[in-house]
């Protein structure tokens, strides 16, 4: 059980990042972004192809993935959201949901619709740390997360940071101290893409992938996790994230390991994301509208 | 040639105007003053000036250079600033960070962040005290100070204040115009758009609007006499001296 809920951590980690990208946008853009899942999805297909075609070190894969994910961020906000950003929150909920399709069909189209695999960043047998078996990819990701967050922590210091923060206070009041609302929005959606592209390259070792693995297998888990925190917490939507992949694997353990029900892992999501939204709409850790 | 010159500008939201051709002067150091009954239109005036509405026609001239037509991104660095109706500050920032973000224009202007920031908590010494406290925590009184303390960050050369008595006790009407005098004593040009007749004694000019038109304009106190106010506005009861 132990080795359950050391995974359920990894695993809540990639939802994690993923919410926080929801919550980015959602609070910055007051989108609901559901083409989040396919920032990771591409990501993970282009550093695939890279290291299949070309002879470039893995470093150098990961980082054009993690370039090709933002260059996506980066034209969805022009091309979609900022013509439409004047229409109603649903047209533009139905547009991203027409971008994460358009994305999967594009990947289908690039990479046929096959199960690939992509080697971990570093390879090597299990080791076992406090009575769980770890892999060291496995390290390397809780490096990497905590890199990804102690940077967002200085990023939200900055100037730059504030804005961000603040655009999602107060939309005019950012255009009254004469910032540029363009630029905020090209910000908002490159940084969410980018950990939706991480959170991508992250997942994609751990098994096979697929095109549109990322929004089939993660969309929602991280969806529950932005709930939990509330839709407007950064640090409230990645513990949920960890949150959601810890009840995830317990549920695998007790529920389909123990008493061996069928899809126990789609059911302890979505028994928490209810109970959530009944029981506290605003979120574990979100204020109340 | 005035600081602020604004000719026939026509303004509105969406397929209803509510400027009609507002024509204004403001001379460079003086304190003028926008009055009018709710819905003249006086903050339609200052959004428009601030580039935060788009006009429809008209001409806005500031330093000698047209300012329509400009976002509002550039009229800010040209020093053209609002303290918005409302406030509007970021709430759940510190007051420290606000005044940051205030400073946005030039914020890679160290010194001149520092001298402004330090002239701002001299004008008012509870932004100091509070400057760890969230924004959405303090009363509507310093709120309204964080926001004329965030506009003055920006290093404007013309302040356009937007009913900063609204909600507040007398005390702290009379504190919010002190500061708002300083301000104006101290170089910058200030356009207030007021409900509050208080201020129409110390303008140098002021300003009547109604239904999207200047009906008056003329100096502070002439705009006090009774008989135009009551022309004006009607409402005996916000005849100037007796609120
Ligand atoms: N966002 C808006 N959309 C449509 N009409 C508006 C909007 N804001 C103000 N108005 C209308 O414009 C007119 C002038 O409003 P405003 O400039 O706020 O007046 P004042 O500041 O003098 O009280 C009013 O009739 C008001 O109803
Ligand atoms: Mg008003």
């Amino acid at each position: 059980m132990w080795t359950f809920l050391v995974q359920g951590v990894f695993q809540g980690a990639v939802y994690g990042l993923l919410a926080v990208g929801l919550v980015l946008v959602y609070k910055g853009t007051r989108v609901f972004n559901f083409a989040q899942g396919e920032f990771g999805s591409v990501a993970a297909f282009v550093t695939w192809g890279l290291l299949l075609h070309t002879a470039v070190p893995y470093l150098v894969a990961f980082v054009g993935g993690l370039l090709a994910a933002v260059a996506m961020g980066l034209l969805v906000e022009r091309a979609v959201v900022r013509p439409l950003f004047a229409a109603s929150r649903l047209i533009l909920l139905v547009a991203t949901v027409g971008v994460a399709l358009l994305a999967i069909a594009l990947t289908v189209l690039a990479a046929q619709p096959q199960a690939r695999v992509l080697p971990p960043a570093v390879a090597g047998e299990p080791i076992t740390v406090a009575g769980a078996s770890v892999l060291p990819q496995q390290i390397l990701v809780l490096v990497a997360l905590a890199a990804v967050a102690a940077g967002l922590a200085g990023f939200f210091r900055t100037d730059l940071g504030l804005a961000v923060l603040a655009v999602s206070q107060d939309p005019v009041a950012t255009r009254v101290v004469g910032i540029n609302p363009v630029m905020l929005s090209r910000v908002i959606w490159g940084l969410a893409a980018g950990l939706g592209g991480l959170a991508g390259l992250l997942q994609a070792p751990v098994g096979i992938f697929t095109p549109g693995f990322m929004t089939a297998t993660t969309l929602l888990p991280a969806f529950a996790a932005a709930v939990l925190g509330g839709m407007t917490s950064l640090p409230g939507a990645f513990a949920g994230g960890v949150a959601i992949g810890v009840a995830q694997n317990l549920g695998i353990y007790l529920l389909g390991q123990q008493l061996a029900v069928p899809g126990a892992a789609e059911l302890t999501v979505f028994g928490l994301l209810l109970a959530v939204l009944l029981v506290r709409p605003q979120g574990l850790l979100g204020k109340a509208a | 040639m005035a600081l602020l010159e604004v000719r026939d500008l026509r303004a509105g939201y969406g397929s209803v105007p509510v400027l009609h051709g507002v024509t204004l002067d403001v001379e460079e150091g003086s304190n003028a003053v926008l009055v009018g009954l709710n819905g003249a239109g006086k903050t339609t005036t200052l959004l428009a000036l601030a580039g935060l509405l788009a006009s429809e026609s008209g001409e806005i001239w500031f330093d000698g250079q047209r300012l329509d037509g400009l976002d509002a991104r550039r009229r800010v660095r040209r020093g053209v600033v609002l303290v918005p109706e409302g406030r509007r500050v970021f709430p759940a920032l510190t007051v420290a960070q606000n005044l940051r973000l205030g400073a946005w224009p030039r914020r890679r202007q160290r010194r001149l962040v520092g001298t402004a920031l330090a002239r701002v908590h001299g004008l008012f010494p509870v932004l100091a005290e509070r400057r760890h406290q969230l924004a959405g925590t303090l009363s509507g009184g310093e709120q309204q100070m964080l926001a004329i303390g965030r506009g003055l960050m920006a290093g404007p050369r013309l302040l356009l204040v937007d009913e900063a008595s609204l909600g507040l006790s007398p005390k702290l009407v009379a504190e919010v115009f002190a500061a708002v005098r300083q301000i104006n004593a101290d170089g910058v040009t200030v356009l207030m758009v007021e409900q509050n007749a208080g201020v129409l004694a110390g303008a140098d000019r002021a300003f009547v609007l109604q239904k999207g038109r200047v009906v008056f304009a003329g100096a502070g106190g002439d705009a006090m006499q009774k008989t135009l106010w009551t022309a004006y506005f009607g409402d005996p009861l916000a005849e100037p001296g007796r609120r």
